[in-house]
């Protein structure tokens, strides 16, 4: 035991006189998690759409297209639209220019026309350039128009009342009518009221939190989500180059050196593969500090994914053993072990999310540690055990060992 | 100390060690002298353990050295490739690689700076080992197999590819290592270096010791004659063909091979006569050394081949 200790207090220095490239396996999972956040994930004014910029021409200025412009006035849709009043000519020069998504023109008489219960309609210029935005102001401006058109209809007989009056010039006014009028109208309204308020169907907001759900992800959320992913592809890089030593040693002869000392064979195997595993845990909790301190990362219960990661570096430590003893030499297992590592990354979930993957992709990704290693890590996130992933990660792994170690001591003796 | 005896190992067809026996006193510095393919290394993996998977048996200090495994404590193995980490320092190798023999830890960092100062190291002792030279590579080598003050030291052409001055102080190590009481065995192309540091040379080929002695004894199995290396372009039967009936009368064919051959003659007066036979049959000679009886003589007499073969 003196001895492995002795080899596995030596591999760490040695790394550490030359740690180059675990420092790059540590950053560029970092940095690949950064920029994918940053590129795909929501932005920091979290579901919220820019406003939409909407020119109005009102040729009637009277009463219904005042309606339409303090409709756009309400507080909800002053942070969905701004509305700028302008000319015809000057709104088509804002819609040439992109500086609008569309234009509503409000036509001359509008409102007599709808007092008179006849058809009007509604012009929505949309500027080309957008994709949805111009739609959104035409979904607002049929709602709109819905809602007008009932209103006019169900106040029918009060809107016939108030037209006529309108024709008469200002000083034949009857001044003295207006206020009935107004009146019927207001019972009819306070008639509805008991059916309107309060309100028969109300809307609760409320973010969805289980597995699987399509929940809106944060930015955090988003990190969350790939670091785990990113951290075992490049656990299996690090564990990879540290354990490739021991095909240097074989080749340099110091593994020779070794076996002429009383150094025990399965002390040296020992030391290779709790020195794999022990980087490994090393490197993830870099990781995890740095994905907490600058990415926000929510992990779960700290002690559940220190779990999961021991366990995942375990396995990495025997696969990586297992795969050295059967290479012949550095060049093969360089040659072998970057596309294994990029496959079980791309199957197992490290590049995209599983959920996107074709069928056939997400079946073999079983076969990688990166697929169990990431449901693991969601599991934790969502705050339950994973109990699967860890049993499987486990097994296979001892499996692994099994076969690693009867190999590397057949290639530790000439 | 060491007694090796019908040692005998195979990879395949081909033979490396066939019943090799040899002893070695205590103090004694022995060189093993021999072509490639000889079997030196594969002697020497045997000894150092790192070779299965034979016959015969070795006695070390009285004990069988492949049942009691604290004999390994005190063997020394200096092997022929410059195994050690190269990114460490002369001072962090030494703690390592003594580290994994049973040196007492109090003991090891003193011993390393001793061993250091002894191959003339000590002023470099905190630099990596790759800012090295190749000829203090292969002094740092030697060191890390005598940090745990072994009985037996076991070196594997320990002064390849290094400068003179690296060799002479390699060599002259060696020298105090034997005069201290440690066994030594050392293999090597180089017969000036068994002829200073040796106190006993062996000379194999096939997997067998041919000769063994002082060099005195050895130099006597080919009595007084000169050597005569003749090289040109000829084949190896023409030239064997034309001296036929020569040899026996005061010369002796030692080696023939294609363009190079080698031959011991008791007169120098024979030369001529040779000269003007090969000359008769148009054998080409562009060279020819006349060299006085010699260690690479008896070589050339055992093995029939040069040691550059």
């Amino acid at each position: 035991m003196r001895r492995l200790l002795l080899i596995l207090k030596n591999d760490v220095r040695r790394h550490l006189k030359s740690p180059l490239a675990i420092i790059i396996y540590i950053i560029i999972p970092l940095a690949m998690t950064g920029l994918i956040g940053i590129i795909f994930g929501p932005g920091e004014n979290e579901n919220t759409l820019p406003p939409i910029q909407v020119v109005l021409v009102d040729h009637d200025k009277s009463l219904a297209s005042r309606l339409f412009l303090g409709a756009f006035d309400a507080d909800q849709m002053k942070k969905m639209f701004q509305v700028t009043v302008a000319d015809e000519a000057e709104g088509r020069k804002r819609m040439e220019k992109g500086k609008a998504s569309a234009m509503v023109v409000i036509p001359e008489r509008f409102t007599l026309d709808l007092l008179d219960i006849k058809p009007v309609t509604l012009e929505v210029i949309k500027n080309p350039a957008e994709q949805f935005l111009p739609d959104v102001v035409e979904e607002f401006m049929n709602t709109m128009a819905v809602i007008l058109s009932g209103a006019v209809q169900a106040f029918e007989p009060e809107a016939r009342g108030i037209r006529t009056m309108l024709d008469l010039p200002v000083d034949a006014f009857p001044w003295e009518r207006l206020g009935p009028e107004f009146g019927k109208a207001q019972k009819k309204v306070v008639a509805a009221m008991k059916y309107l308020n309060p309100l028969l169907l109300s809307l609760k907001e409320e973010k969805t939190k289980a597995a699987g759900a399509k929940a809106a992800l944060s930015r955090t959320d988003i990190f969350s989500v790939i670091l785990p992913g990113m951290a075992i592809m490049f656990l299996l890089f690090i564990v990879q180059t540290v354990m490739r030593d021991m095909i240097s040693e074989r080749q340099d002869g110091k593994l020779r050196r070794m076996l002429t000392t009383p150094l025990r064979t399965w002390e040296l195997i020992g030391a290779r593969i709790l020195g794999g595993w022990l980087m490994g845990i090393v490197v993830l909790l870099v990781m995890v500090a740095f994905g907490t301190l600058v990415f926000h990362v929510h992990w779960g219960p700290f002690g559940w994914f220190l779990l999961l990661g021991a366990v995942g570096a375990f396995w990495t430590a025997a696969f990586f053993a297992l795969m050295n003893a059967l290479v012949r030499n550095r060049n093969q297992a360089g040659a072998l072990g970057a596309p294994i590592i990029l496959a079980f990354s791309l199957f197992g979930g490290s590049m995209m999310n599983p959920e996107g993957m074709p069928k056939a992709f997400r079946t073999v990704g079983i076969i990688t540690p990166n697929r169990w290693f990431i449901d693991g890590a969601a599991l934790i996130r969502d705050g339950r055990f994973p109990t699967v992933s860890l049993l499987v990660l486990t097994i296979s792994g001892v499996i692994l060992l099994a076969f690693a170690v009867p190999a590397l001591r057949r290639r530790s003796t000439v | 100390m060491l007694e090796i005896k019908n040692l005998t190992k195979s990879y395949g067809d081909i033979l490396a060690l066939d019943h090799f026996s040899l002893d070695l006193k205590k103090g004694e510095v022995l060189g093993l002298l021999g072509p490639n393919g000889a079997g030196k290394t594969t002697l020497i993996s045997i000894l150092a353990g790192t070779v299965r998977d034979f016959t015969g048996s070795v006695s070390f200090l009285g004990r069988d050295l492949f049942a009691d495994r604290s004999l390994k404590n005190r063997m020394g193995i200096v092997p022929q490739d410059m195994a050690f980490y190269e990114e460490l320092n002369a001072m962090d190798n030494l703690l390592f690689w003594g580290g994994l023999y049973d040196v007492p830890r109090a003991e090891l960092k003193s011993r390393a700076g001793e061993i250091l100062e002894m191959v003339e190291l000590s002023g470099r002792i905190k630099e990596p080992v790759k800012n090295f030279s190749g000829g203090m590579k292969r002094r740092l080598n030697t060191a890390i197999g005598l940090l745990h003050r072994p009985d037996l030291l076991l070196l594997d052409e320990p002064t390849v590819g290094i400068d003179v001055q690296a060799k002479v102080s390699i060599l002259d190590l060696i020298r105090k290592v034997g005069v201290a009481g440690t066994g030594v065995i050392f293999t090597t192309h180089q017969l000036a270096e068994v002829e200073n540091a040796c106190s006993r040379i062996a000379i194999m080929d096939h997997g067998r010791i041919l000769a063994q002695g002082t060099l005195e004894e050895l130099i006597r199995l080919v009595g007084e004659k000169d050597i005569v290396e003749i090289t040109g372009d000829f084949a190896a039967a023409a030239f064997s063909e034309t001296l036929q009936d020569l040899a026996g009368n005061g010369l002796e064919l030692l080696s023939v091979a294609d363009g190079l051959a080698a031959l011991a003659v008791s007169d120098t007066e024979q030369i001529p006569k040779v000269m003007d036979r090969l000359f008769r049959r148009k054998l080409a000679v562009t060279d020819l050394k006349i060299k006085s009886p010699s260690l690479e003589a008896v070589f050339l007499k055992l093995t029939g081949r040069s040691l550059r073969d």
